[in-house]
């Protein structure tokens, strides 16, 4: 198989970089509903009060 | 021609960015379809007999030349959206739209030259799609850069003037460089690198490759854009703490 | 009737300010001048003494001159703005705001087309070429180039004024939109500069054409969404 190195490369950039960006999506995500989650958690507290 | 061809399909997946949530379900068709589309990559699709087996880079590039398309339509249409109804889901849907397009676009420009190497002898050629898609790639970073700053309220109108003048540009920078081209002596090819005449099993496998691709940037879309809004209600909700009655 | 005669007022008004401001001190002219012959002159030193090369790569040389001194230009209009705070003083003052758009977009006009003036008869000089002969046709190019590059760059200056990164943001905005118009400007000029009639470089002059047209509407639809509060 001629060149198979370049077909190597090609595939392997595109699915790393798209792993790679679909992690970082998906962390950020799940961080954020923490947050979100915390807050939330926070103001039912004071209203409760 | 094939490059208008591109930008035509491109808008055509465009009533997709309404579905507006991540579903388990969604998750996997778009796995098994990206599954199904590697597997006749590799396997259904002949070898070119001209190229060989790095023809086969070109299924996910010009696919991520679609998306991209897709992408930098979606953020047209959401701009001239956002303008219109000031409504901030559609400057969530541009934003997201402009940061996928450039993760794309980078992407073709990186297998672009890959396969360009074994089968013309250089990196790059200047070929009129590629440097579209360079010049593309400048006018979204520098929309992204634009957008750095996301809460003033005026940087978002801001960058929808640029996602729109962005796309409206694309057609002179065809052809401009199209004709540009014409003018530079291309290179001393060592292959014919052509997508003219496919044979039924390459179309197929192009066009799964295309459902493939299209899925994912609208899960990757709605994933952005859920981030967003939560960084939204977030900010709200910190208001609300900060403004509580204490005691 | 009385609407637009207004409007046509206003933005002589704006306009003649501007320049007056300009005539005063001359800064944004002489910048921009000096800027451009840099660019020929250190051109022409990294190309070489090859005196056939220089005249072909002429045109080119000539119109990012003429770019980077549009660059320059509109980050100075823009910061005289900024720096007086006037400018929501003057949108106050304009029945359309468009007025302001088109004023400043003609004021940068004038200044890359006094500055194109200035360095053609150097260009002609310096890289042994003939101007004279296609006069004509080259100052319609000029007109056509500069219209669009103004119409662009003054979009873009009111989009960056106050953005952190300004010097950079302007040409990062800027360049890329417009390189149909340069593509076209350049090669345009470089075949009039061999000789060609006006007959070869139409489909470049219509290029231009229509890139001013879809930009200037554009420009036009979109300006309130740029300076309203």
């Amino acid at each position: 198989m001629k060149n198979f190195w370049y077909l190597f490369a090609a595939y392997s950039t595109i699915w790393t970089a798209l792993g790679v960006y679909m992690l970082r999506l998906s962390q950020k995500n799940k961080e954020l509903q923490a947050e979100l989650r915390a807050l939330q958690v926070q103001i039912e507290k004071a209203l409760t009060r | 021609m094939r490059t208008l061809s591109m930008l035509l399909i491109s808008m055509i997946s465009f009533p997709l960015v309404f579905i507006r949530n991540n579903s388990i379900y969604q998750a996997i068709v778009m796995y098994v379809v990206m599954l199904f589309a590697t597997l006749l990559v590799f396997i259904y699709a002949p070898n070119e007999q001209m190229q060989g087996i790095v023809q086969k880079i070109f299924y996910f590039h010009v696919s991520s030349s679609v998306t991209a398309f897709s992408a930098f339509f979606l953020v047209f249409v959401a701009s001239i959206m956002y303008l219109w109804k000031n409504a901030e889901w559609w400057d969530a849907v541009a934003l997201s739209a402009a940061e996928i397009g450039v993760v794309f676009c980078t992407l073709v420009l990186i297998t672009g030259p890959i396969w360009a190497r074994p089968i013309w002898g250089t990196w790059w050629s200047w070929d009129p799609t590629l440097t579209l898609t360079l010049v593309l790639w400048l006018i979204y970073v520098a929309y992204l850069m634009l957008r750095l700053d996301a809460h003033d309220p005026k940087r978002s109108r801001f960058a929808a003037v640029l996602g729109i003048v962005g796309y409206v540009d694309i057609p002179l920078i065809l052809w401009s460089v199209e004709k540009w081209r014409t003018l530079h002596p291309k290179p001393v090819l060592i292959q014919e690198g052509g997508t003219t005449g496919l044979p039924f099993t390459m179309l197929f496998t192009f066009a799964v490759c295309l459902v493939a691709f299209m899925l994912l940037f609208f899960y990757l879309l709605r994933e952005r854009i859920s981030i967003i809004q939560s960084q939204h209600t977030i900010e709200v909700l910190r208001h609300q703490v900060d403004n509580l009655p204490t005691g | 009737m009385s609407g637009s005669k207004v409007f046509l007022q206003q933005v002589l008004a704006l306009l003649a300010k501007d320049l007056k401001t300009e005539w005063r001190t001359r800064e944004i002219f002489t910048s921009m001048f000096v800027f451009s012959v840099l660019v020929i002159v250190v051109f022409n030193f990294a190309i070489g003494a090859d005196t056939e090369l220089i005249r072909q790569v002429a045109s080119g040389v000539i119109w990012i001159a003429l770019s980077f001194a549009s660059v320059l230009g509109l980050q100075r209009t823009g910061q005289m703005e900024s720096e007086e705070d006037s400018l929501q003083g003057v949108l106050l003052a304009l029945h359309d705001s468009s007025a302001l758009f088109i004023a400043k977009m003609l004021a940068q006009v004038v200044y890359l087309l006094i500055v194109g003036l200035c360095i053609l008869p150097l260009c002609g000089i310096w890289f042994h070429i003939d101007f004279i002969a296609c006069i004509g046709y080259i100052g319609i190019v000029f007109v056509l180039g500069i219209l669009g590059l103004s119409i662009v760059g003054t979009l873009f200056a009111m989009i960056t004024l106050h953005t952190r990164a300004r010097e950079v943001m302007l040409p990062m905005l800027f360049l890329p939109v417009s390189v149909p118009l340069t593509i076209a400007s350049v090669y345009a000029t470089a075949q009039l500069i061999a000789g060609m009639t006006l007959r070869d470089i139409v489909d470049y002059i219509s290029l231009i054409g229509v890139f001013d047209i879809v930009f200037f509407t554009l420009a036009l639809l979109v300006f309130d969404h740029i300076v309203e509060e």
